[in-house]
């Protein structure tokens, strides 16, 4: 596996006036089909094996921690008075945070005509489902008795004869993140139903056939159907966008609607939003990194498309930096006691190592991307991205454990210990998430390919109006 | 594809790429009828009394900014992402963002009332105002060590280095390009952008900080920057838009911004008014729902009287209604349609800072809360407001006369021409 | 061939390899006049709307009806549930709470929205649709790769098979085909019908299992899957327990800490005695009642009985045996009530003298209350007769108030301490009722405020004047029985 850039396969520089390439090399529509098919046609490599076994592993002690967790109760976690809120809901909110990149990609990117985001939406958007998968898990299992969850939703009940609390931000979360899950998933499965059709199409085998067949709903490529399809997807598109904004806002409702110091503060929407995108991009750079050479997409997933997300990573890094340094200023502003020990307290406190963990991989180290340098090599690339995502969840268990731990009444403080299902869960839900995207991996079209043949055929029609 | 074949791009002196005559006619009245109208509403003001005054003043030189700011934005941020679409209205934004520079000048009465006011607009400036209003003293000696006179003055200062840097910055070498053709200065620019940006919000947010938020000396919201930035970057392409508007019907730009770009815009304001309304929603929401006095105090006082009025004129006129309004293909593919809610949305937006700033003045004499002022008091936001509008618009056609209103050599004009939505 | 001509033929269809080819067929197809027309293609083609005459679609309306279904359904149901079937208040915000009712709402137009948008695509475009006579053709396959067709319908009125054909060949057009049913089978393999069939099968039972549960009745216990949150091991007042060093599951305050409503209730108040005053006379006691309030549950040493030595008989009996000055005489009393007496409080001791005391010392403390009636009755042999509260050794020079509620707190001769019934506060008011109840006996009018006297006097006269007319009744009564006696 080389990481190193082929020759003359730079597309980063651009000409003002004349658009690059995204897709590289003398690719025809049939090349495309080719490239993407054959990352699900042929044999798993070892390394695809490999991979999928320690991740399932994972998965399977993950299974068997959450059972246990059943048997025994919450009081396996490190969760105890008054930080009630511990690692379960830190790595909630982690996920969710890395689950908002794909539909950004997708549907922001698309609404603002950035036609690179082709040749990575589709990795990102399962990204964003598998990571939904792994953050809706959290909550689930941290309500303490998981089987009474139904009791979220409002049905008409015969033995409680109640209603949920709608003015519980809580519950807004429910509604949130499992409509955010909901529009996710529809949003990637039409999208791919254009390249199932193609799986459909290639394939020999009579039931793989038959089942990519209807997956594919009967897809023919009509021009109205593709005229309905764009609209419905633009709009889609449309209500993803606001959708992915509305979703870690509501997260971060969680914690500011509260009276919590260093939780109650307005900025929280747009800096959890912007956070959000950030490790969500980090994610997608770690996982797309590996996997373009690995798969070998390297004409489709140019450098060109990393170096943009780099960009993308550099600006809501720095933009969480601001977010950081407001808090601090309005804090020391604002002149009220409690909110000063907070803050004074996440710097300086029993958790300083763990906020400045936070500073140096979330602000700091992002801003070497302003090297292009740095934003061209795919290695310093990965290196980064998994310094963004350490930075990020640490930037959740700040929040949630440093305000818990130090609350109203000082004769409660406590320090929070991790328990060994703690670790566990983390590492378990990994599992989860790698087992999830490498089955996908095999399984279906990781590139979108209509849409990357609607680039290319754009682009030959810019090089042939060129000509003229 | 081939039935709408790329455009040609017409010569740089043609006469469709200069500020339409009737338009340059009207600089000198502009100019002048603008000062005289801002001088009479802020001695009208002054009827009030003399904080009201200087509230009219500042409403009118905030809601000035926002538009000059969000312009600047709107040029940093197309370069930031190489756009093609927009260049055929980037000079207008061009334009409109070195009024930053005017706008410096007229900020120097703000600087003057407070060095020699004791309170008159800012109350924190009043020696006698913790005292007055029983705070805590310790907190409030730590408060007056940022909110002083002098260093408010060179924060102002600062802000205004900041943004006409990057204005004259960004505009010069727009100009260049026109004479020279050269493609490198896009390159130099768009190299720039990234940490342009950078300062940018940095300045934005806490000048809002500064200007707006420290009216009200005790209160205090993280979120601020961002609000007022959201009311900015909608006002700034509804600016945009009414620019592109006037100057078509003038004779100029006919065949350069089409449809298409009043769709684009038409597209960004709604944007806008959502991110707005999102903005705006999640700082009351948040507190509303902790319910802490030191917070709740500054919707309080928007919420009494004709206040109240206005905070629902907001939530009615500045969301649901332009919300509604632009949610069609059709409204926003109408250029007069888009050009109708933009300047619309402009008076939205400024009742929106005059919500921000008014409800802060001393109350007139037994009242027990500030009002809108009476007859008076409205009249004179509004020539206030209106006037230094005229007056910016005059110089800033005084200013388009001496280029082109369109960036004629960008190397990416016939891409932002041949520009179709899917 | 002449198979072909048999079955049914659904149009024409040509093979184009670039999208320009593909755009200039249309249009001449358009031009044409052909309306029944279609491109197949691998990818949206921008422009071919245009040139095939394609009308927009009606899409956006339907998403825009599903999207405010949402939102009126979204905010009907959460004022519904949260203010009006089902409401309570929470953090004190009011039952409609719209601000806090917008997320869901927003969250719920969303998706209502999306389903509008995903689903009214696929009614639209006739989806899914499994079977369609264009997949007839195996070449049809490379729709999805790199290849593009133009499909004329023989539904169209112009319709002509050689026609068509003509222009397609014009146009650039290759393996130009009719498109005919398919005659492939159509049935659906078997196998597809046992999976099915199986999956019905298995996700019925769960649904069967609740329903027969629900129906029937069974004497058998209920299955309890966590026993122990089914039955919460929580202990009762008075259990044991191993959990803590001192064998109870009661867990006494812990030190150092003050119970609410207690606040401000310093040692003083608590005892009735002045213990500065005291720290300074029996320093040694002072410092065993604080301990003793400080911790409970720590015995003291066997000397601390004596520290309200009013509880055993015995103490007080050896005490006047040796003629010593009893400690209830030396101990410095608090000579006031701490409290402020009002009304209220006044109204306070009445109902807990009423409740307490007054079962023996009677409802104006004579002495005489039901329970030192019945011991008198049955001739209890052991009854200590209460006190009268009007003697005058009870009187506030005498008695002073911290003394009277030590007394109350820890009991004397017959009577139990109540300090584990009625709390301090509310003792102090029973105090304060006491000292009203005896000065009630002796008070002269001048007491009275002015406005109120000539009430007092009116009632006064009136009860003397029952009294006396009871009096009158009571000696004819008697005079009346004397004489026919005499009789």
């Amino acid at each position: 596996m080389s990481l190193a850039i082929p020759n003359g396969l730079d597309n980063t520089v651009e000409q003002p006036g004349q658009r690059a390439p995204l897709v590289l090399g003398d690719t025809t529509y049939h090349d495309i089909t080719e490239t993407v098919c054959q990352v699900a046609e042929r044999r798993p490599s070892t390394g695809w094996v490999i991979g999928f076994l320690i991740s399932f592993a994972l998965l399977q002690w993950l299974t068997i921690c959450i059972l246990y967790l059943f048997y025994v109760g919450v009081g396996v976690w490190g969760n105890r008075s008054p930080i009630f809120w511990g690692w379960p809901i830190v790595n909630f909110v982690f996920w969710v945070g890395i689950g908002h990149a794909g539909t950004l990609i997708s549907a922001i990117l698309f609404l603002f005509r950035q036609e690179w985001r082709t040749s990575i939406n589709r990795a990102a958007e399962a990204m964003t489902i598998f990571a939904v998968v792994c953050a809706g898990t959290f909550p689930g299992i941290h309500v303490g008795r998981a089987w009474l969850a139904y009791w979220l939703a409002p049905y008409p009940s015969l033995n409680l004869w109640m209603w949920p609390q709608f003015r519980s931000p809580l519950l807004w979360d429910v509604f949130a993140v499992s409509t955010y899950g909901t529009v996710s998933l529809l949003f990637w499965y039409m999208g791919m139903v254009p390249d199932l059709a193609t799986f459909r199409d290639r394939s020999k085998n009579k039931w793989r056939r038959m089942a990519y067949g209807i997956l594919s709903l009967g897809w023919s490529g009509s021009s109205r159907h593709w005229m309905r399809y764009e609209k419905a997807y633009a709009l889609l598109a449309a209500f993803a966008a606001p959708l992915v904004l509305s979703v870690h806002t509501i997260v971060s409702f969680d914690f500011a609607v509260s009276q919590v110091p260093g939780w109650h503060t307005t900025i929280f929407p747009p800096y959890f939003v912007a956070g959000a995108i950030f490790s969500g991009f980090a994610m997608v750079l770690t996982l797309m990194v590996p996997a373009r050479s690995m798969l070998g997409l390297e004409k489709l997933i140019t450098i060109r498309h990393l170096d943009n997300m780099c960009k993308i990573i550099l600006a809501t890094g720095s933009i969480v930096g601001l977010a950081y340094g407001t808090e601090f200023f309005i804090a020391w502003y604002g002149q009220v006691q409690e909110e000063k020990f907070a803050f004074t307290n996440r710097a300086f406190g029993p958790y300083w190592w763990a906020y400045w963990t936070m500073v140096t991989c979330n602000v700091i180290s992002p801003q070497l991307f302003w090297i292009k340098k740095f934003r061209t090599t795919p290695w310093i690339i990965v290196v980064i991205s998994i310094f963004v995502n350490i930075g990020m969840w640490f930037e959740r268990f700040v929040i949630v454990v440093t305000s818990l731990s130090r609350d109203y009444l000082p004769s409660a403080w406590a320090y929070f210990t991790p328990t060994w299902v703690d670790w566990s869960m983390l590492i378990g839900s990994f599992g989860l998430f790698f087992t999830l995207f490498l089955l996908f991996c095999r399984l279906m079209p990781v590139i979108n390919m209509a849409e990357t043949k609607a680039t290319l055929a754009k682009q030959y029609h810019m090089a042939h109006a060129d000509d003229h | 594809m081939s039935e709408h074949d790329a455009p040609t791009v017409k010569t740089a002196d043609d006469p469709a790429f200069q500020l339409p005559a009737s338009l340059a006619a009207l600089s000198l009245p502009l100019c002048l009828g603008g000062l005289a109208a801002l001088v009479v509403g802020w001695a009208l003001g002054h009827t009030v009394n003399a904080s009201f005054g200087m509230a009219a003043y500042l409403t009118a030189l905030v809601y000035c900014v926002t538009l000059a700011v969000g312009s600047l934005f709107f040029v940093l941020i197309q370069h930031l992402c190489r756009a093609g679409w927009s260049v055929v209205v980037r000079r207008i934004a061009e334009l409109i963002m070195i009024m930053i520079i005017p706008l410096a000048v007229l900020f120097i009465p703000i600087i003057a009332s407070l060095l020699f006011g004791e309170g008159t607009l800012y109350r924190w400036d009043d020696p006698n105002y913790a005292v007055d209003n029983h705070l805590p003293m310790a907190a409030w000696a730590e408060k007056t060590r940022w909110l002083t006179p002098g260093w408010f003055t060179i924060r102002a200062i600062i802000y205004f280095a900041i943004w006409s840097a990057l204005a004259l910055y960004y505009y010069r070498g727009s100009v260049e390009q026109d004479q020279t053709g050269d493609k490198s200065v896009t390159d130099r620019l768009q190299y720039w952008s990234g940490p342009a940006v950078m300062l940018f919000c940095g300045a934005t947010s806490f000048a809002a900080f500064d200007w707006v938020m420290s009216l009200a000396p005790m209160w205090f919201s993280t979120m601020f920057g961002v609000y007022l930035f959201a009311g900015s970057v909608l006002a700034a392409h509804c600016l945009l838009a009414v620019g592109a508007y006037v100057l078509q019907e003038q004779g100029a730009l006919r065949d350069e911004v089409t449809i298409e770009h009043y769709h684009d815009l038409g597209k960004y304001m709604f944007g806008f008014v959502f991110f707005w309304t999102y903005i705006s929603f999640s700082q009351y929401l948040l507190i509303w729902y902790g319910n802490i006095p030191e917070e709740t105090e500054w919707f309080w006082h928007r919420q009494l009287g004709s206040w109240g009025a206005l905070a629902l004129i907001l939530i009615f006129f500045h969301w649901m209604l332009p919300f509604l309004g632009l949610l069609s293909r059709h409204v926003r593919r109408n250029p007069t349609l888009v050009f109708g809610w933009a300047v619309y949305l402009l008076l939205m937006h400024f009742i929106d800072v005059y919500w921000m700033i008014m409800p802060e003045t001393q109350p007139v004499e037994g009242a027990e809360y500030a009002s809108m002022g009476g007859v008076f008091g409205v009249v004179s936001s509004m020539l206030c407001a209106g006037g230094m509008l005229a007056l910016l618009t005059g110089v800033m056609l005084r200013v388009a006369q001496q280029t082109r209103v369109v960036a004629v050599q960008d190397p990416r004009l016939r891409e932002s021409i041949a520009f179709e939505n899917i | 061939m002449s198979e072909n001509q048999e079955k049914k033929v659904h149009g024409i269809v040509a093979e184009y390899e670039s999208v320009d080819s593909l755009l200039d067929a249309c249009r001449r197809v358009r031009d044409a006049g052909y309306k029944k027309t279609d491109a197949y293609t691998p990818f949206p083609v921008h422009g071919i709307d245009k040139a095939l005459g394609i009308k927009p679609t009606h899409l956006p309306w339907i998403v825009l009806v599903c999207g405010l279904t949402g939102t009126a359904t979204a905010l009907l149901m959460q004022i519904w549930m949260n203010a009006i079937d089902y409401p309570y208040i929470i953090s004190g915000k009011p039952f409609i709470s719209l601000p806090a009712f917008i997320p869901v709402a927003f969250e719920l137009t969303v998706l209502f929205a999306s389903f509008g948008a995903f689903f009214g695509m696929w009614a639209l475009n006739g989806l899914p649709r499994f079977s369609n006579p264009m997949f007839t053709d195996p070449r049809f396959d490379r729709v999805t790769d790199d290849r593009f067709f133009l499909y004329v319908d023989s539904k169209d009125p112009r319709f002509d098979e050689g026609s068509v054909q003509q222009l397609f060949n014009e146009t650039g057009g290759q393996h130009i085909q009719s498109v005919i049913d398919d005659d492939s089978s159509s049935k659906i393999p078997k196998p597809i019908f046992a999976i099915w069939g199986l999956i019905v099968a298995f996700s019925v039972i769960p649904l069967l299992i609740v329903l027969k549960m629900r129906v029937t009745n069974s004497s058998s216990p209920r299955f309890h899957v966590f026993y122990d949150m089914d039955f919460s091991p929580a202990k009762d007042a008075q259990q044991g327990s191993t959990l803590f060093a001192d064998g109870r599951a009661m867990r006494p305050d812990v030190p150092g800490t003050v119970a609410r409503g207690e606040v401000g209730q310093d040692m003083n108040f608590l005892t009735g005695i002045d213990m500065e005053e005291l720290d300074r006379v029996d320093s040694p006691r002072a410092e065993r009642l604080v301990n003793t309030h400080l911790n409970p549950l720590v015995p003291q040493d066997p000397d601390g009985n004596d520290d309200d030595e009013a509880t055993s008989p015995e103490v007080s009996a050896q005490a006047e045996a040796a003629q010593e000055p009893s400690v209830m005489d030396t101990t410095p009393w608090l000579k006031e009530n701490p409290l402020d007496v009002d009304r209220e409080l006044l109204a306070l001791g009445q109902q807990y003298f009423g409740i307490y005391c007054s079962v023996c010392h009677g409802l104006n403390g004579g002495g005489n209350g039901l329970v030192n009636r019945r011991a008198r009755k049955i001739l209890a042999q052991s009854w200590i007769p209460p006190s009268s509260l009007h003697q005058e050794s009870l009187y506030e020079d005498k008695y002073p108030d911290g003394k009277l509620f030590n007394t109350i707190s820890n009991g004397i001769r017959k009577m139990p301490g109540y300090a584990s019934q009625i709390k301090a506060r509310d003792r102090w008011a029973i105090v304060a009722y006491v000292r009203a109840l005896q000065m009630s006996q002796n008070a002269s009018i001048d007491l009275v405020p002015q406005d109120r006297r000539e009430e007092i006097l009116e009632r006064q006269r009136e009860v003397e004047q029952k009294l006396e007319e009871q009096a009158e009744a009571e000696r004819k009564a008697e005079e009346e029985r004397a004489k026919r006696a005499g009789k």
